[in-house]
């Protein structure tokens, strides 16, 4: 293990992203994953670790016109906590919900979550699925400047994101769903939380009389990212959730994963999930 | 007369202390000087060691000792099977295997210098199962002689200073044989033949492994060690070191989980008395979780070739068995499960005519030990299957057909086991009523073709354990001393260990019962070999049995001396004088003498003399002669458990929703301790049944973690509803019998037959998991088939 | 030079200064340096729950928390959860319940139940056995710990 030179713990973003500036830092928000990761050797410290736990700007839950804001350092709990994630962002809810134990939601950060770029990682299924996009903060010249990616954007594979090394995530932004979307998030394992997905699904739309409108799919541990289905999406786009809708549903979903097999699950055995249970959940849904 | 103190509700003696963090195991241990010490193991499974260079680390400051075994030629074989040494010579068999060890002044600076220590390997081929260990040209595991290079002056009597090498890769046999298979076959109307596949598992006692060895000047060595059977491991290392075992000395710190793990010495423990040896310092070797994974023992897996029939009537006529446990790379308790596996096959039901074939072979997979339920939980899984599917076959329900071959008491079974108390059909009736199964069965049948994805399934099945002892060393004796102090305080010493399944507080129950104490007057010593008396260890439910009959005679004997002094004092016969709320008493509940002030006359007579010893050394049971059969154990313990089930048809997923279970336990003691033992069990077994897989693939463990390794959590746990049949048996302690393993083992054999209640599918592969289910329903599976050369 | 971190914080009520690693964890910090032994090891991962604490009201598992994180902060483990009135109505609870065997778990069980009925007085057996899920305990089978908990929690909706 690479030895920690100098740790820091800035109370702005200025002085966090100054730090960034000088390269060559390890971030440390809630800490779930750092600390195992490096001493397991998969993750190695930077010379400086900088914990940023006491940057006020990265803090809290707002709705902001259109948009819920919710800083880098919410944790789970505080999202599960939120009348406002639960009344209108109900697939990232019901995704915390299902998330590990409650010793982990106290501490996780859902920056963290976001940077740690897992295949499987639960909250960023949902937030993919409505449209999230995240706040990335750089000081490149003496001023703090931030720049919105989408999160589908911002994923480039298993552990890897588009930001640059200079850059903190300050923030993810979730456009609020229509009035009336409804979804809901699945995520396969036999314990309610304390699983990583073999696969997940978020999905919500907004029933129109008999169709569906305003279809969002998203799927988890079936490709080097968490995914859109946007195939999938378009297939039930204003169509009533019929038996051949969703079993065309279905196969436009096959052909937008590429799952591979590991300890937790086979290829095959993910491609059999997905088909049966974004059925059942797409069912779900529509009953609601 | 006092209120009895049995089957009353008693909580653990240690659970406050516990409770509040201050109970330290050996995690928790601070020996002042001690060193602290790693193990470098094989990055190979299977390898010749070319060269070990140790200079970068011996050079890190902060490093007092790096060895090799090399350095420690005077190593011995160690194991059940005496078949390896703490640290390998030319050769690693196994990804566990010990290359070298490091002693630093702290477990950071030792990890440090394990990453300096080069070795260079050749590597082998790996034998990755027991068929490719079995083909005709299969490389050997162990072809050469090991320690061999030890000295002759070191030779202590009856101790393997080498292990002589293996011209096959066959570890061990066994074969039982009762009537005669053809006749069975002959006689029997239906004939069934399966072949089931048993997984990996391993223990996961949440406290890690640990060690601390300490020498003192004169060579003496004190060992704190979470052992199972202190007494006979002093011998073991008395043998491994050339010592006289009597310069041993054993402190078992309370023990952070055993459940048959710690039955064996494995090579952590001999290593870290190496570099006490040669640092000639405390040192101190905990593994980390990775490490309890990789490195400490697992159940067998087994496959399994049952052949079974009966009689249009129902009655069974023959069982024939054949198996292949994958023993690993080393010779553990794992090889002689057959012992307790070929007891279910011959015994659990009526039958005339048995055959029972096993090899235990040598892989380079992880070894094998004993864990709970030793084999039962194998054998139970495939018998019950078999009594199913005969059942349907021959038109009986499950429950009328085994009431129809279960075991009576009184009976001697042709493998020689005698059932003194044996309340099996109450267990079947009871299970069956209360969990109302044969309705249910019916009705979750009817419903194989509705279109509803998720199905609901009810299952049983039954066992039959040793639950008064077991005869597997000449003897099977434990001691017990007892002293009283001139306050009526009761010391207990005993030579059983607690390791947290409450034996420290039955022990000091049933002393209270005798002299009509309450607990609180109780300090139990169970923990030192300088101290207690001799005893053969925590293993085959034996404890209750064993230590309980030794506590009681020491007890008894107590009382007499006790009120033989009383009826001299106060001209009363004996006979009519007790021991009742802390007094002396007379026939009529008169209190007589307060027990303190009694005892306190007593010592200050010349004629006190209030220490007792005594041992409960030979339970009615035999040794098992050449051909297996023999009364194990002075007693036989039985149950039945319905499980009932729900298995998603769409994922896979099967979720045990209730499990009514019925024990024949001889007689409950303590109603706190023997629920939480069955609770316990039940959940054990629901892991195995469902949850739990170490996935070894060719030899590398997969999912080393807690992560993917998948203990139950308590959002998973089904309903329970226990109900104890009280057989009263004649040998056991105030009527009981051991239960410590029974409730394990049924669980994974009645899931399978729920999920074929469910589904109409039989899954004869264990685990459930998800996945594994899916694809038996979905016809994606590959179902075991024998394939041992 | 590895960094080092002056670090001051509220440990079961008193106030501590201490100098730690900047990669120790809280875990290490509490057995190795304050020989608060209570708290266990038992994955070091954050799956089994044994090392778990109190920060600021809300527990977490100490192998995942870094000791430098520890700044200002108010820690409660095991050893003051026990010796307050609430931890010992739970500790009485499990005592009486038979919730502990091996007790290896038991520490790390007490504190997450601890907090768990602080936010829910009164809690019902579905949200227990949600609360507990991150401790694993390998004896018991949780029945008796769900019904500890449920015991103290049901004390507790009383008061």
């Amino acid at each position: 293990m690479a030895d920690i030179e100098r740790y820091k713990t800035p109370t702005s973003l200025a002085e966090a992203t100054e730090i960034l500036r000088a390269g060559n830092v390890t971030v440390l928000a809630g800490g779930t994953d750092l600390l195992p990761q490096t001493q397991a050797g998969r993750v190695h410290f930077q010379p400086t670790l900088m914990n940023v736990r006491r940057v006020p700007e990265l803090q809290g839950i707002a709705e902001e016109g259109a948009v819920v804001r919710i800083g880098a350092l919410v944790t789970i709990t505080e999202l599960l906590e939120s009348a406002l994630v639960r009344g209108r962002l109900g697939i990232l809810w019901q995704a915390c919900d299902h998330f590990a134990s409650d010793q982990i939601r106290n501490a996780a950060t859902v920056g963290g979550n976001l940077c740690n770029a897992s295949p499987a990682g639960d909250t960023l299924v949902p937030l993919l699925a409505l449209d999230a996009r995240v706040v990335l903060a750089a000081k490149p010249d003496g001023a703090v400047q931030t720049r919105r990616v989408p999160l589908a954007e911002f994923l480039l594979g298993p552990g890897r994101t588009c930001r640059a090394p200079t850059e903190l995530l300050a923030a993810v932004e979730v456009p609020l769903p229509p009035a009336g979307f409804a979804g809901e998030f699945y995520k396969h394992g036999t314990r309610p939380g304390l699983d990583i997905a073999a696969i997940s699904i978020a999905a919500g739309a907004r029933r129109d009389g008999a169709v569906l409108r305003d279809v969002r799919i998203a799927f988890g541990a079936v490709a080097p990212t968490v995914i859109r289905a946007p195939r999938t999406e378009a297939v039930l786009e204003g169509r009533a959730p019929d038996a051949a809708t969703l079993a065309a549903a279905v196969h436009a979903a096959l052909g937008e994963i590429q799952p591979i097999s590991d300890v937790r699950a086979s290829d095959w055995y993910r491609r059999e999930l997905i088909g049966n249970i974004l059925k059942r959940v797409l069912t779900h849904a529509c009953q609601m | 007369m006092s209120e009895t103190l049995i089957g009353k509700r008693i909580p653990k003696m240690d659970a406050p202390d516990k409770a509040s963090g201050k109970t330290r195991y050996i995690q928790d241990l601070e020996v002042p000087g001690a060193l602290h010490a790693k193990i470098l193991r094989s990055t190979q499974v299977h390898a010749r060691i070319v060269s070990i260079d140790t200079r970068a680390a011996k050079a890190l400051p902060g490093v007092h000792a790096v060895i090799t075994a090399a350095d420690v030629p005077w190593q011995r074989p160690i194991g059940v099977g005496k078949d390896h040494l703490p640290l390998k010579t030319d050769r690693v068999r196994s990804l566990r295997d010990e290359v070298a060890a490091v002693a630093a002044d702290s477990e950071a600076i030792a990890q440090a210098a394990l990453k300096l220590i080069r070795v260079e390997y050749a590597p082998l081929p790996v034998i990755a199962t027991t068929q490719q260990a079995l083909a005709p040209d299969a490389p050997l595991i162990h072809p050469e002689p090991h320690g061999a290079d030890s000295s002759a002056h070191l030779k202590v009597a009856g101790s393997p200073v080498a292990f002589t090498g293996k011209p096959d890769n066959v570890a061990m046999t066994f074969d039982y044989a009762q009537g005669d298979i053809a006749q069975g076959e002959a006689e029997a109307d239906v004939v069934i033949e399966d072949v089931f596949r048993l997984h990996y598992v391993t223990h996961c006692c949440m406290g890690v492994s640990g060690v601390i060895a300490e020498f003192d000047p004169n060579g003496n060595l004190l060992l704190y060690s979470n052992t199972q059977v202190p007494f006979l491991h002093k011998r073991e290392f008395a043998e491994l070191l050339g010592i006289d075992p009597a310069r041993i000395r054993i402190i078992q710190p309370p023990i952070g989980g055993g459940f048959g793990s710690k039955l064996d010495i494995y090579p952590f423990e001999p290593i870290a008395i190496f570099l006490a040896k040669i640092t000639r310092r405390p040192v101190k070797l905990v593994f980390t979780r990775e490490e309890e994974f990789l490195a400490s023992p697992t159940r067998q897996p087994v496959l399994l070739k049952l052949r079974s029939g009966c009689r249009k009537d129902g009655t069974l006529t023959f069982r024939a068995v054949e198996t292949v446990h994958d023993n690993g790379a080393y010779t553990s308790w794992g090889a002689t499960t057959p012992f307790v596996m070929m007891q279910t096959i011959s015994s659990l039901y009526r039958v005339p005519h048995c055959k029972y074939h096993t090899m235990a072979v040598y892989t380079n997979n992880p070894y094998a030990g004993s864990f709970r339920g030793y084999g039962n939980l194998q054998a139970t899984f495939a018998v019950e299957a078999h009594m199913d599917k005969l059942a349907e076959a021959v038109g009986m329900d499950g429950l009328a057909f085994r009431l129809k071959n279960a075991q009576d008491p009184g009976e001697i079974t042709p493998q020689g086991m005698h059932f003194k108390s044996c309340g099996f059909k109450q267990c079947l009736t009871t299970a069956a009523g209360r969990s109302d199964f044969l309705r249910k069965q019916a009705e979750n049948r009817a419903r194989w073709s509705d279109p509803a994805p998720v199905k609901r399934g009810i299952g049983v099945a039954s066992m039959l354990h040793v639950g008064g002892g077991a005869k597997i060393y000449p003897s099977d004796g434990c001691g017990t001393i007892l002293k009283l102090d001139d306050f009526a305080h009761v010391t207990l010493m005993t030579g059983a260990s607690e390791i947290g399944q409450g034996s420290e507080t039955v022990l000091a129950q049933l002393v209270c019962e005798e002299l009509g104490l309450p607990l609180s007057a109780v300090t139990v010593v169970n923990n030192d070999t300088d101290i207690t008396p001799w005893d053969v260890g925590v293993h085959a439910s034996r404890t209750t049995f064993i230590a309980g009959n030794s506590a009681i005679g020491a007890a008894r004997k107590a009382k007499k001396k006790i009120l033989d002094a009383a009826a001299a004092k106060s001209g009363k016969r004996a006979e009519e004088l007790g021991l009742s709320g802390g007094f002396v008493t007379s026939a009529s509940g008169e209190r007589l003498f307060e027990l303190g002030k009694f005892l306190r006359s007593l010592h200050f007579s010349d004629k006190a003399d209030l220490v007792m010893t005594t041992f409960y050394y030979e339970p009615p049971s035999r040794h098992q002669d050449k051909q297996f059969k023999g009364d194990v154990s002075a007693a036989y313990a039985w149950a039945t458990q319905v499980c009932e089930i729900e298995v998603d048809t769409q994922t896979g997923i099967v979720r045990l929703l209730k499990v009514t279970g019925a024990h024949d336990v001889g007689r409950v003691l303590n109603r706190l301790g023997i629920e939480g033992q069955i609770e316990g069990g039940i959940v054990m077994g629901q892991g195995y049944a469902i949850t739990e897989e170490l996935r070894v693939e060719n030899g590398v463990v997969r999912n080393p973690n807690f992560r993917d390794y998948k203990l139950v959590t308590a959002p998973e746990i089904p309903e329970m509803d226990v109900s104890f049949i009280e057989t009263m048996d004649g040998e056991g302690p105030q009527g009981a019998k051991g239960v410590g393993e029974a409730p394990a083992i049924c669980i994974a054999a009645a899931v399978a037959n729920a999920i074929h209640n469910a589904t109409g599918v039989r899954i004869t592969a264990l685990p459930f998991t998800p996945e594994n289910v899916y694809r038996a329903l979905h016809g994606a599976s590959e179902p075991p088939v024998w394939n041992a050369a | 030079m590895p960094a080092k971190c002056d670090i001051a914080f509220s440990l079961n009520g008193v106030k501590r200064e201490l100098t730690v690693p900047a990669g120790m964890s809280a875990l290490e910090m509490l057995r190795d340096r304050l020989g608060l032994t209570g708290t266990k090891y038992g994955c070091g991962e954050g799956e089994c729950g044994a090392c778990t604490i109190l920060v600021d009201g809300s527990t977490v598992n100490s192998c995942l928390m870094f000791a430098a994180d520890c700044d200002g902060r108010e820690l409660v483990t095991i050893e003051g959860v026990a010796v307050s009135a609430a931890g010992e109505r739970l500790r009485d609870a499990f005592v009486a319940n038979g919730a502990v065997q091996c007790g290896f778990c038991t520490p790390g069980l007490m504190v997450q139940a601890s907090h768990l009925i602080e936010r829910h007085p009164g809690a019902d057996e579905a949200t227990i056995r949600r609360g507990i899920e991150g401790n694993l305990c390998r004896c018991t089978g949780y029945r008796k710990i769900i019904d500890a908990v449920a015991a103290a929690a049901k004390e507790k909706s009383h008061e």
